[in-house]
């Protein structure tokens, strides 16, 4: 069930329709019969899926990825500028360029977390 | 791998190519005035060569071309012959009194030290916009 059709359960299509612009056509709603509640009774058989999803990568998993190739870009901005510091022949553009990679991308790390807070905190103000 | 600053790879070759040119050139202006270099020889003035490598390891640009490099070819040594000073008191001068002092000009020397050091500034500006194009996309998400 995507958000469209959860929005729809909550105001019909005819209001719906009125907060878009002239020319756009939704799609014909279902409309939930009450044979369709009773499959969403937790008690009858699980719903078989919609869609086939593909192989599964939680966003979970992509989230610590992005956390840990943030750790690696910042190791090797200090291994870049300890380099430069130990006199180990590291050019002094590479290593602030390493430090400008490696504080963008925390940026980025920081701005997804903000989003992600953003998000939880807009359900939880949701009114039940 | 991701890839936030974009451009900046062939952007880092370059400024390494063009710092060894500055080294190039700061040795030409240091020898400018030995006569004997090697064996007897006058230092010859080196000039770097740049080529350009298609770098295609380094990750994609977004363009989905591998982006290429600068890097120096060959650091090459002048050609032009020693120029020849009357000093029949230096114990390097020949059996006419005259000394070979370096082929190297120091107003040559400084046009192409300011030629590498614009061609640094250009870099450098490029990775401080790109890195400006970045924050100020992050900035996108920001509330107020």
């Amino acid at each position: 069930m995507d958000a469209l059709s959860l929005f729809r359960m909550v105001r019909p299509d005819a209001a719906l329709s009125a907060y878009l612009p002239a020319g756009i056509q939704l799609p014909p709603s279902k409309t939930l019969a009450p044979k369709d509640l009773e499959q969403l009774q937790p008690a009858a058989a699980p719903l078989p899926s919609p869609v086939a999803r593909p192989a599964e990568t939680s966003f979970a998993d992509t989230l610590s990825r992005l956390v840990d190739e943030v750790g690696h870009k910042q190791q090797a901005g200090a291994a870049a500028v300890n380099g430069l510091l130990s006199g180990q022949n590291v050019p002094l553009h590479q290593a602030v360029i390493a430090m400008e990679e490696a504080s963008v991308s925390f940026q980025l790390m920081v701005e997804v977390r903000n989003k992600l807070l953003e998000s939880y905190q807009e359900l939880m103000r949701m009114q039940v | 791998m991701i890839n936030l600053l974009t451009g900046v790879n062939s952007t880092a070759s370059a400024l390494n190519a063009e710092r060894i040119r500055m080294e190039v050139v700061s040795q030409n202006i240091a020898n400018a005035n030995v006569s004997n270099y090697q064996d007897g020889q006058p230092y010859q003035r080196q000039v770097v060569r740049f080529e350009t490598m298609l770098n295609a390891q380094a990750g994609q640009s977004l363009t989905g071309l591998a982006p290429e490099t600068t890097q120096v070819a060959r650091v090459e040594k002048d050609a032009r012959p020693p120029r020849l000073i009357y000093d029949p008191d230096n114990p390097f001068s020949d059996a006419n009194g005259c000394v070979a002092v370096p082929n190297v000009n120091i107003h040559e020397e400084m046009v192409d030290l300011i030629t590498a050091s614009r061609a640094f500034e250009a870099n450098l500006a490029v990775v401080k916009s790109a890195r400006n194009l970045a924050l100020q996309t992050l900035a996108i998400g920001k509330r107020s």
